[in-house]
């Protein structure tokens, strides 16, 4: 860094806006994905809890708290008596699950975690495109808020499902003159955004971790994260251009009438024949939209279970179990995933030939999962546990991933699915992967690397007002899904069942009579997910809080870890490292006898024998 | 990686003979598809024709590949990188092109 | 620290960062005309029209299958050159790849430009004509003749959905035309007479007031339905009692129906709609066939053309109809759909509309005498005809056999007939129409199943052909744009250290071998195919 201090001038002392806005930083961008990732996931849950709400009691009208953001004429257009209108509530289901999915999981896991830790634990000074990782965000950034703003559009926003298959989203929207600015139109060009965003990071990020490892950081010796990472970054790499292609013809169809997706004599019941020459096919748009789609689960979790996986060893102070295995397991896991995606299709009328190959795949993709999360549950055994905040959410993530990877396995088989196919079932089994599984592992690697961002802890108590609840929530709130869901309740009644619903116990009815004995579920659900809501408020003070007011670290290293992030000084500054670090050894290597402590840090020189004389 | 400039120059020749190579290539699918007594199999459009267009195509591909793209001569990263792209792009097309196929409704299916 | 690896490589990967990065791009590249593919042999395997095989002048594409492998080569050159440190001659070797990918795209320019001019109409028995269309009164008027016309009597706007690009569009046609059928007072105590022209203020003012009343009643609304259900909440008889629970839902029926007669006087008028009447007779109507549909596009009946904004405008259905010259009849679908009926294809021809009329008729009388020949000549060498020879009449054809006598005709053979159609260069991008003036048709209305210009909408071919060449084309002008900056402003980068700018140049080529190693494939695909 000193060799080159007279032809970089001015390259430590930027301005406000180089160093917080426009920053090429891969930390400030960590930290930029990290906080936009989180207030959309915030806004993600408001619509969630607004939508709980008609499902717990279609007939009221959403109190005032829910509707509050809500300007006079939007009440008018999109509330009916107050109340949601299947309309309105396919419209927040649909960006509900957009906005998780694609502006706040993946940015999350992806964008900040990986931004921020990859580089540092490989001891690199940045990444190896420094204005390219910029450009992702801000790219991503734009990509987000066209697509919420399609809110405040005369058309809504999108309100095709998540996965927007035509011919639905075809018809939705389309009786726009200006195409251009419709929820519909917005949001895909929303995606082919933020799908450009996630290409420029991937390539980004693995020509970082294969070009700029430090020395001595053979692959072997890699953290797990980092393999993860890389493994995401493929994914993101090769699965995302096929929808990137979708949502291009789905533009083209939309804006200058092609048939991509249209069937020949496809007919609405209000607009009557559709104006498209037809010949196109539904199905096509499904295998490009799922081709992304299952690779897209990985992308979600690995950057999750990666940050279990440093927690893990760090507060069981003994080596992971069968870093090899997962290893292997990881990228056995990421090629898998290419080859598994139709068995979201099994119900389209696809050919059995391809349902028997895609149901092969999708058995076998569970082998590496269970890898994963045995190699981590047996790396608790014999260890001297500490439960700090990173570890008490690391914990409580091994169960949680664990019920929603078994509960996928029944849907794998498509007989099962015959019957659970678009019910709550599948909902309870994502969200118990989504929700209590990964977003507690990024709530474990918030309050793991805290301290490198900031130099202080967060608070342990807010922790466990944050934690407990957080935990029995998630369970009360999702287990009665599973339920419900093999009661056959399907997943878009936006009543909750009510129109389904038989109260009389003699009637013929039988379903009828079957929703009435699970429809109160419903009520619990929906207090859960509110009081969920409120259980977050320690989680924001302790974040905001602590960074002021939070206990000060004593040393760059506070959790005694070995990987390289933790040799940098604390918050590091502009490229990382101070000297060249070299990595001596594995990552995990916890309790060696060669050192006196129980840690022995990839950085430090190898203890000699003559060094120990001296 | 041809990197000294004497190298380099030894291998003007050489891609000269590739541009002439793919331009003679170029007129053959033409030549294939547009004059009768070259068409090979049932006239008009078939089964043969695509083979063979998609032959000579690929045949071009791979010597731009290999030549002006360097790919005779690259490290191993770059054909395992490159590689995934090929193999996933083309089991996306095979699986998506089999999206319908249902080999008990073929007539022939049980030996009959 | 800083980055390193930016030129010179890396010891164990052998590589520098960009060169890496190149590669994994081209990765991603592969995957996103690898799902353009997909999607190409998906919609061509599956396809349930008879597919446009062949259908591209192969000229345009040929010559630009030349440019780009030119281009690749010079690009090298420029490599080659900058390795070599002679700078004049990278210069030379860049400003060719530019000019070439320059005319690439002014090639591509000139195919789109065709196909944008070229109407095809797919008839109700789904035989296909294409050529192109005229304005019905040529010369004189130029009035577009694809639009839906109607003499309209009553225009119905629907406030909610009323959109500003129609009305201003419509507004000149309906001009003074049109007044208020009913006196309208608006809750601002703004009346508006019986009679009122249409005008833009006026749905301004109504619509406002609309969205307003809405707002308003549904807060009102609002305020009512919460009340019932916290009153509902305090009866005791109710304790315990779910939302579904009928005594429950009666109490709030009833509870609703009380607080609402309470609140009468907060309620505001809703006006949902307004009606116009014609003021001195029907008035013509002329719409863009993409904004509305006609209930009966039969000419002189009573009907009602409905625009996408809800619009309605009632009155007499004019003649909407489409005048042709046609340079191409395709009658594949019509036999498709016979076969799928069990009908003899000949007859479904015979009987098609199209061959009521006297010249097209005629074209395919002829047509029928080229395909005896035709078979007669493949007789000879084993061969069999193929639907598109059967069934499809070409621009050559048209256009060669058009000013020939029947009789004439079977006396020569098949090559002598062949001998008369024109080459390729007589129709560069398709069939021109300044040389010859192709027969004229008229085709009304209800006799057109769908139409469009040869564009995206007109089939899923059409849409893959635009989607991929203009996605290909857009790769040519960044990699176009990254060549020229290393052109134009490289000189800086060489002069610090060349070998910096060769590897820029070779990371630059790679991408541009990249998007011709596409077309080498487009075009067989798209063109012979």
């Amino acid at each position: 860094m000193s060799d080159h201090h007279d032809d970089h001038h001015d390259h430590h002392n930027p301005g406000f806006i180089q160093k917080y806005i426009f920053s090429t930083d891969h930390k400030m961008i960590g930290i930029q994905y990290g906080i936009t990732a989180l207030l959309f996931l915030l806004f993600g849950f408001y619509l969630m809890m607004v939508m709980r709400w008609s499902i717990a009691y279609p007939t009221e009208p959403l109190p005032a708290w829910m509707s509050w953001l809500f300007t006079e004429d939007w009440k008018a257009q999109w509330l009916s008596e107050g109340k949601l209108p299947g309309e309105t509530y396919n419209m927040f289901g649909a960006m509900h699950g957009t906005i998780m999915v694609f502006l706040g999981i993946v940015p999350l896991g992806f964008g900040a975690f990986g931004n921020y830790v990859t580089p540092l634990q490989i001891g690199a000074p940045d990444m190896a495109f420094p204005k390219l990782n910029m450009m992702s965000y801000w790219i991503y950034l734009l990509g987000g808020l066209m697509m919420c703003g399609s809110f405040f559009l005369e058309s809504g926003a999108a309100k095709s499902g998540w996965t927007n298959y035509p011919p639905l989203s075809f018809f939705a929207d389309s009786q726009y003159p200006h195409q251009f600015w419709t929820g519909q139109t917005q949001w895909l060009i929303g995606l082919v955004l933020l799908i450009t965003s996630s290409l420029l990071g991937s390539v980004n990020f693995i020509t970082t971790i294969i070009n700029l490892r430090a020395k001595g950081l053979t692959w072997m010796r890699l953290p797990f994260l980092v393999w993860a990472m890389l493994v995401t970054a493929f994914l993101l790499l090769l699965a995302f251009p096929p929808l990137e292609v979708a949502g291009i013809m789905q533009v083209v169809d939309r804006m200058f009438g092609s048939s991509f997706f249209q069937p020949s004599g496809l007919y609405h019941q209000q607009i009557g024949l559709s104006d498209a020459s037809g010949g196109g096919s539904p199905l096509l748009y499904q295998h490009l939209f799922w081709f992304l789609g299952h690779p897209e689960v990985y992308v979600l979790l690995l950057p999750a279970i990666a940050c279990v996986a440093e927690i893990i060893p760090v507060n069981t102070r003994r080596p992971i179990w069968g870093y090899k295995s997962m290893v292997y397991g990881v990228l056995v896991l990421g090629f898998l995933s290419f080859i598994v995606w139709a068995h979201h299709m099994y119900m389209t009328g696809m050919g059995p030939a391809v349902s028997a190959f895609f149901q092969t795949t999708t058995t076998l993709i569970s082998i590496p999962s269970v890898i994963l999360l045995t190699c981590l549950l047996i790396s608790l055994w014999g260890g001297s546990i500490k439960f700090t905040p990173p570890m008490l959410w690391a914990c409580a993530f091994l169960p949680m991933f664990g019920i929603g990877g078994l509960t996928g396995l029944p849907l794998a088989f498509n007989l099962v699915d015959l019957h659970l196919h678009d019910t709550y079932y599948v909902i309870g089994h994502f969200h118990y992967v989504v929700a209590p599984g990964i977003l507690f592992g990024f709530f474990a690697g918030i309050h793991h690397w805290f301290p490198k961002l900031t130099g202080r802890y967060m608070s342990r108590t807010l922790n466990h007002l944050h934690f407990w609840p957080s935990l029995i929530l998630m369970n009360t709130l999702f287990f009665p899904m599973l339920i419900q869901g093999m009661a056959g309740f399907h997943r878009r009644w936006y009543n909750g069942g009510d129109a389904y619903l038989t109260a009389d116990p003699d009637s013929v009815n039988v379903f009828g009579k079957t929703v009435a004995e699970y429809i109160d579920l419903n009520i619990m659900m929906s207090w859960s997910a509110w009081l969920l809501c409120a259980a977050q408020i320690p989680f924001v003070i302790n974040l905001f809080g602590s960074i002021k007011f939070g206990r000060k670290t004593n040393s760059d290293n506070p959790w005694n870890a070995c990987s390289l992030e933790w040799a940098t000084p604390t918050p590091p500054g502009h490229g990382n490292f101070i000297e060249e670090p070299v990595a001596y050894r594995g990552s995990y290597e916890y309790a060696r006898p060669e050192v006196e402590e129980d840690f022995y840090p990839q950085w430090k020189k190898p203890v000699t024998d003559e060094n120990k004389e001296d | 990686m041809a990197d000294s400039p004497e190298e380099i120059k030894k291998h003007v020749k050489l891609y000269m003979l590739i541009g002439v190579i793919l331009f003679i290539c170029t007129v053959l699918t033409v030549a294939v598809a547009k004059i009768e007594w070259l068409d090979f199999g049932a006239r008009g459009f078939d089964a043969i024709d695509m083979v063979i267009g998609l032959l000579i195509a690929s045949v071009k591909a791979t010597l731009v590949a290999l030549i002006f793209m360097h790919l005779n001569h690259e490290k191993k990263m770059i054909y395992w990188l490159f590689g995934m792209g090929i193999f996933f792009g083309i089991c996306l097309m095979v699986i998506t092109g089999f999206a319908f196929s249902d080999p008990i409704y073929y007539e022939d299916f049980f030996g009959r | 620290m800083e980055i390193p690896y930016i030129v010179e490589p890396r010891k164990d990967t052998g590589l520098n960062n960009s060169k890496i990065a190149i590669w994994l791009f081209l990765a991603s590249e592969v995957m996103l005309f690898g799902g353009l593919f997909s999607g190409y042999v998906f919609l061509r395997i599956y396809a349930d029209y008879p597919w446009p095989e062949r259908t591209l002048p192969v000229l345009p594409g040929l010559i630009n299958t030349f440019v780009l492998i030119g281009s690749s080569i010079t690009v090298v050159f420029a490599w080659v050159a900058l390795k070599l440190r002679e700078w004049r001659k990278f210069q030379i070797y860049m400003s060719i790849t530019l000019i070439c990918a320059a005319l690439f795209m002014v090639l591509k320019g000139v195919e789109y430009n065709a196909k944008f001019g070229h109407q095809a109409i797919r008839l109700d028995d789904y035989t296909v004509i294409e050529g192109h269309a005229y304005p019905q009164e040529e010369g004189g008027d130029k009035k577009i003749t694809k639009n839906l016309n109607i003499q309209a009597e009553q225009i119905q706007i629907d406030l909610k959905r009323v959109d500003d690009k129609y009305y201003e569009t419509m507004g000149a046609q309906y001009g003074e035309h049109f007044v208020l059928a009913e006196d309208l007072t608006l809750n601002s105590k703004t009346k508006y007479e019986k009679g009122t022209a249409i005008s833009k203020e006026l749905i301004d003012a109504a619509k406002k007031d609309f969205i307003d009343a809405l707002a308003n009643n549904s807060n009102v609304n609002i305020a009512v339905a919460r009340q019932a259900s916290k009153d509902a909440g305090n009866q005791p008889e109710l304790d315990g009692k779910r939302y579904y629970d009928k005594d429950r839902k009666d109490f709030i029926a009833k509870r609703t129906k009380e607080l609402k007669a309470e609140q009468e006087d907060n309620y505001q008028n809703i006006t949902p709609a307004l009606t116009f009447i014609a003021k001195e007779g029907a008035v013509d109507i002329s719409v863009n066939p993409r904004w509305g549909k006609l209930s009966n596009p039969k000419e002189g009946e009573k009907g009602t053309l409905k625009l996408k904004d809800e619009t309605l405008i009632s009155g007499t259905t004019a003649d909407s109809s489409i005048t042709m010259r046609v340079d191409g009849i395709d009658f594949r679908h019509t036999v498709m759909k016979a076969v799928e009926k069990g009908i003899d294809p000949e007859a479904a021809i015979n009987n098609s509309w199209l061959l009521k009329d006297q010249s097209m008729k005629l074209i395919w009388d002829k047509h029928l005498v080229f395909v005896d020949k035709l078979q007669n000549y493949l007789d000879e060498h084993d061969k069999e005809p193929t639907d598109l020879d059967l069934y499809r009449i070409t621009w050559q054809e048209i256009a060669g056999l058009m000013d020939k006598d029947i009789e004439d005709l079977e006396k020569m053979d098949h090559h002598e007939i062949a001998a008369l159609f024109p080459g390729d260069i007589e129709g560069f991008a398709g069939a021109n129409h300044t040389r010859v003036h192709y027969p004229k048709i008229n085709v009304p209305r209800e006799q057109v199943r769908f139409e469009a210009v040869f564009s995206p909408r007109w089939n899923t071919y059409y849409a893959t052909y635009f989607t991929i060449t203009g996605l290909h084309g857009l790769h040519v002008i960044g990699g176009a744009i990254v060549l020229g900056y290393y052109l134009f402003f490289g000189r800086k980068m060489y002069d610090a250290n060349p070998e910096w700018l060769a590897n820029r140049v070779e990371v630059g080529g790679l991408f541009w071998h990249f998007v011709d190693l596409v077309w080498i494939f487009l075009f067989p695909i798209l063109y012979l195919m």
